[in-house]
Formats: structure tokens, sequence, C-alpha cells
């Protein structure tokens, strides 16, 4: 059997089991996604993955219906990065970076390019701070002051750990680049 | 630093191609959360596991599964026919001495033979022809159904499968034949030892014959095991799975127990408490002047054109309704309405003599009553002769009292939201307690009910429109804009009084509703 949203939700409120899969099976694949965004290994993705469904389908009873299922699961899967990555004390020494713009032109700047894998390596191996304030500034959508209250850090150092993390995505991009055929350069220029 | 104007771009960008990112979780990840759930319900729902009719309906599932299979593999069409299973070692035809009697075999499946009950519904003479009975060979053993037999039907599915060729083929089959009668309490099977002719020289063989009816077993019984075969060949055997499905059980209670949360509908009753701030006018209206004020003639067209005014008012209300469906209900309820208006009408008169005086109205008043009693009455005579006529514009406060009852029906739109609006029309009775009316000499004239000059009760049509604030699920505000206007008269004898009480009013009122 089939459920629609709604349905779904219901389903998990009564702790159906058939439903709360369906609720894996339907979203599991993007919340995996973003799991691994915010970690270095998949077996870190695997376990904020498996913490963040059962927070779902502990909590599932305060989900308001007035706002959209996904929106409140991203949330709850972000949440639990961050609560994994307090643990793992990757965010314990966040500082002030001094950054000097290095030069590099971002204009008519696309991705269209790369693959999504790629996409995702890079941001994997950019240093842990710069990579959790990049996911929640760039994909995620929260402003400075929002992620300097979430993970207890300055504006300041929200701001510049993003800048830091756009030099070095534009430095992998290019060295991508670089490698790439000419069409694409072409493409790019 | 970066150039503003790109910022966007970047992002976007990144948003763009990660933001719809998927990557499929590997199955360890589920089996992980379905085993930390099931922890947790082990902690956190336990009633149901722990519940001994949850088990017995699991045990009873399970038993009408059994039985159920065991039926299905018994075949029903085969009914009282009779399936014949021969394990032959040579070839030969045995009589059976006893319809009661299990048979030791010498083949290897001997000892499964004897641990089947045998009940023969007929003799097993019947099954074959003496003319083809050979010579007996005790280590050949027939097993036949009685009523439904599953033996019959699984052997054949293994005779299918081609004959045996080993010992150990047979004790296969043979075990196999055990299983379904042990799991069915109900079939009987006759063991007889007969020998048909087998070309075969293995061992031990095991065929099937399934026959239409007795004789037809006995010429059966003469034929090639191909042909046996051949005819079982359509009976599935792979089917036995099917009643062994756990997963049905473990989630039957769940499903259970959806139902009754979805059908979540019942009438849902309310009561109600609130104040009415209201406008309250009588409308009171003199038709004739009374004997009094027409014997002046000047005072008559000025008398007789007074007016009632509203005064602030109030009525305390309690209610009861139920709600019939989605956007209908219907309520009723007792409210005390304290009616305060004022008439103003012209002056009084005056009696030169006794100096007693009268407005209007209570001389009006004084003419309905039929009562000697009534505070009025004195009112009525003294002023024919030698009555003033005084002429002022003066008010009187006329002040009602009403025990209300209303019947009201009511369209809610958008139910169950925080926020509701209802319509509401209905009748009131408006039953009449007391009239407070200021005399011109200011005192004040009380009349009751039992004074015969009001009705006891009139009627008025009701019309609303009410907001209703969701406090939580019990609780609610409401804010109810109401209309009365009364269809009948107030006074009993309409010849020179009439009155309409109407009223306005906004009720600030608590539902409780259960």
């Amino acid at each position: 059997m089939t459920f629609n949203e709604q349905e779904l939700v219901k389903g998990c409120k009564q702790r159906n089991r058939i439903a709360q899969k369906q609720l894996y099976d339907v979203f599991g694949g993007k919340l995996f996604a973003i799991c691994l965004r915010y970690t270095k290994n998949r077996a870190d993705a695997e376990d904020v993955l498996q913490d963040a469904f059962i927070k779902i389908y502990e909590n599932i009873d305060s989900f308001r219906a007035d706002s959209p299922l996904e929106y409140w699961l991203r949330s709850i899967v972000v949440n639990t990065a961050l609560n994994h990555l307090r643990q793992q004390k990757y965010l314990k020494e966040l500082d002030d970076i001094d950054v000097h713009h290095n030069g590099l032109s971002d204009r008519e700047f696309t991705l269209g390019n790369f693959q999504m894998q790629q996409l995702m390596e890079m941001i994997r191996e950019l240093p842990p701070g710069c990579q959790t304030i990049f996911n929640l500034y760039a994909i995620e959508g929260y402003q400075h002051n929002e992620i300097a209250q979430m993970l207890g850090i300055s504006e300041g150092t929200s701001k510049s750990q993003y800048s830091r993390a756009r030099t070095l995505l534009q430095q992998k991009l290019n060295k991508e680049k670089r490698f790439d055929d000419g069409s694409v350069q072409h493409k790019q220029f | 630093m970066m150039d503003p104007s790109n910022i966007n771009n970047f992002e976007d960008q990144w948003r763009k191609a990660l933001q719809g990112a998927s990557e499929t979780p590997p199955p360890s990840v589920w089996e992980g959360i379905e085993a930390r759930l099931d922890k947790e319900q082990e902690k956190v729902v336990p009633m149901w596991w722990q519940s001994p009719k949850v088990w017995y309906a699991a045990a009873s599932i399970v038993a009408l599964l059994l039985v159920g299979g065991g039926l299905w593999l018994s075949g029903i069409e085969t009914g009282d026919k009779p399936q014949v299973a021969v394990s032959t070692k040579p070839a030969g035809v045995s009589e059976s001495e006893s319809s009661e009697a299990a048979k030791k075999a010498a083949s290897p499946e001997e000892n499964l033979n004897t641990e089947r009950l045998a009940t023969a519904s007929e003799p097993p003479t019947s099954l074959t022809k003496p003319g083809k009975q050979r010579s007996a060979d005790p280590k050949t053993g027939i097993a036949r159904a009685g009523g439904g037999n599953a033996v019959g039907k699984r052997e054949n599915a293994f005779a299918k499968t081609k004959n045996p060729e080993t010992e150990q083929q047979g004790v296969a089959v043979a075990a196999r034949v055990q299983k379904p009668v042990a799991g069915n309490g109900s079939v009987n099977e006759v063991i007889n030892t007969f020998a048909t002719p087998v070309e075969n020289t293995q061992p031990v063989e095991i065929s099937v014959a399934k026959v239409a009816g007795n004789s037809y077993a006995a010429r059966l019984a003469d034929q090639s095991q191909t042909i046996s075969a051949q005819l079982l060949a359509s009976l599935p055997y792979s089917d036995l799975d099917v009643y062994v499905q756990k997963r049905h059980v473990f989630f039957r209670p769940q499903i259970e127990i959806e139902e009754p949360l979805k059908e979540k509908k019942p009438k849902e009753y309310y009561a109600g408490l609130g104040l009415m701030p209201a406008s309250f006018n009588p409308d009171v209206q003199l038709k004739e002047a009374p004997m009094a004020f027409s014997a002046q003639s000047v005072s008559q067209r000025r008398a007789t054109t007074g007016s009632s005014e509203a005064r602030a008012s109030y009525a305390v209300q309690t209610q009861g309704g139920v709600r019939l469906s989605k956007h209908w209900s219907v309520e009723t309820g007792i409210s005390y309405l304290r009616g305060n208006s004022a008439y103003e009408g012209g002056g009084y008169v005056l009696n030169a003599y006794s100096n007693l005086s009268s407005n209007v109205l209570e001389n009006a008043l004084a003419g309905l009553t039929t009562s000697a009693n009534s505070p009025a009455a004195d009112k009525a005579a003294g002023f024919n002769n030698g009555a003033l006529y005084i002429d002022v514009a003066k008010k009187v406060s006329n002040n009602y009292q009403y025990l209300q009852l209303p019947v009201q029906a009511g369209f809610t739109l958008n139910p169950d939201k925080k926020f509701s609006y209802s319509v509401l029309g209905g009748m009131m009775a408006n039953f009449f307690l007391v009239n407070e009316l200021e005399s011109a000499s200011g005192e004040i004239i009380r009349t009751t009910a039992s004074d015969d000059i009001y009705r006891g009760m009139n009627w008025a049509a009701t019309t609303g429109l009410r907001l209703n604030y969701k406090l939580s699920s019990n609780w609610a505000a409401n804010l109810t804009g109401s209309y009365q206007k009364a269809v009948s008269s107030g006074f009993k004898s309409n010849q020179s009084l009439d009155a309409h009480p109407y009223l306005y009013g906004v009720s600030w009122s608590v539902r409780y509703s259960f």
C-alpha cells in the first residue's frame, strides 16, 4: 500500500511500521545526501541518518501540517548532523580567519559541468568548520547571524569561515577544470 | 573580499546542484533504525504485547491457518474419492486383514507407517479387485484417505517427480507424507498392505494413484506409475509456505488500532456560560389613549405619541448544544434577561382634588388590569373629573425581567479550525417575570405575571452570528452578536397597548465541548 504525505505522517504518529518504512523510503535518499554533506565519511553519515530518523519517528507528533514535511525532516537531519559534529569536536575551535581574496573570478559562474558526486566530495574535503558553515549558509540558506547562534560562534567567524570555504571551493573547481577538456574551459569563460 | 554581485550566483549554483541531491543509503541503515524502533516500542508500548488477548488472537489465527492449510491440502475436490499411495518392493497386491490396523512394513518407511492411525471408512477390499491381487507382500503399503486426506495429495506430487530410486528417497517421501498428517488430526488413514505390479526393480518405490471411485482405484492399480503421475500432474506442492507467514500475525493488531482512530467522529456536545450586554427596547405602543387622557382633549395628541427608548440591559445565559454533523448544530439554554428601557410620552394627568397623578402608560396599564389587587388598579379611577393634564416631556423608566428559552440551529463555517463562524437562527420563548414602571409620582409600579396584564410567555424570533475561538481541544471562547424580536404582543389584550420587544446584544461566553 502507498500513502500520501498526510497519511504517511498519520501512520507514523500511530507508530505504524509500514508507514515508517515508507517515510524512510521516500525521504531517505535526500536526507542521506544531506548527511553526506555534513560528515567526513560514509559511516558517520549513516550514523547521523539513523539518529535523525529515530528522532523523526519519536517527534513526529510535534510536526504541524502547516509546514512542508520535507522542510521539517531536513531541519531535523541538519540539527542531528550538527550535534554529531559537536560530539566529534569538529566545531570546537572555530576561529576568525583572515581571508585574502585570491582574485579568482567567479563571473559567469556555473557548476553545470560537474557531477553531483564531485561537488559533494569537494565540500567534504573542506576543513570541518568551513564545511559546516558552507552547508548552512550556501545550501540550507541560513543567515550568518542564525549560524552564529546555532554554532555558538560570532557572526564574524561565520562570515570569515564561509569566505574561506568559498575560496577553497573556487580553487578546487579551477583545479578540476584544468584537467577537463577544452570545451569546459570554453564554456566557463 | 568578494564581489557582492556574484555572491548569489555562486550560492545559487551550489544550492541548485546540491539541494535536491539524493543518494540511496545502504540497507544496513534501515535495519539499524528498525532494530532501535523495536527496542523503543518494547519499552514504550509494551501493552499489546503483554495483552493475553493478542496472543490468543495470534494463536487462533495460527490454528486457523493450520486447519485451513490442512483442509486445503486435503483437496476438497477429491471428497470421498480414495487416493492410493503405493509403496512397493516387488509387484503384488495385498489383502487387508483388518480395517483398523496399522501394519508394519519391512521397507524403510515401515516406522513411519506404524505411527499412522489407521481408521478406515470402508473395507479396504473394495479398493482392489480380487482378480488383480497377487501375492501379498507385507513390505508394501497403501495409504488411503478416508474423509479428507492430505497424504494422498502430497504423495501425488512426489510421484510426479519420478519414482524414487533409492531407499533413502522412499524414506524422504514417507517422511513428508507424515508431516501434514501430524498437523491435521482429522485425517484418517488406512494402511493396507498389498502389491501392485511394477516394472521397476528398485528396492523401494512409491507410486500414487488418484481415482474417482473404489472400482476405479482397483483398475488404476494395474496401470503404470507414469499414468498415475500424469493424473496428478496439476496438483501444486510448492504452495506449502503460504500458511507460514508470521508477519501477518504480527501486523494485524496495529491495523486494528488504526481504524477506531480514523472514525473519530462522535456526536459532540457542548455547554456554555455567557454574559450578554444588550440594548433592550420593549417598543410599547399606545393604540388609543386611556380614558383619563382621552378626556383631556389637549393631552390626547401629545400623550399618545410617546415612544420607548432602549437602555443598557443584560442577559445571563447558559446554553447546551449538540453538534449534529460537520456543520450543523442545535442548541438550547436558559437565560435571564434584564431589559431596561425608558418611555417618553408627554406629561401626566393630575387630579386636582386628590393630588393623584398618572402618566399615560400607568393609566393605560391600569385600564388593562382585571385584578383589583393590581398595583396599577388604583390609578384607573379618579381622573375623569377635575383632572388636569400637565404637559411636560418626561421619561419614565420601564424595566422588564424575562426568563428566556431559546432553541436555535447553527451552521458553522470552517469547523475544526481554530477560528470558526456560526450563523444562528431560531425561536425563543420569553417567560415574563416582572415589569417595573416608574409612575408619574416617582414610585415604582411592579407588575408580575400573576397580574394578568402581560402574557406569561411570548415568542420571539432570534438570529445571530457567532465567532468561535478554540482555546484547547475542549474549551472555546465565543462572541455572539444576536438580535431578538418578539413576534407576538407582550400584552394579554392589545386593545390599547401593544409591545413587541426587540433586543440587540453581544454575548461573551465560554464553551466546553465533550
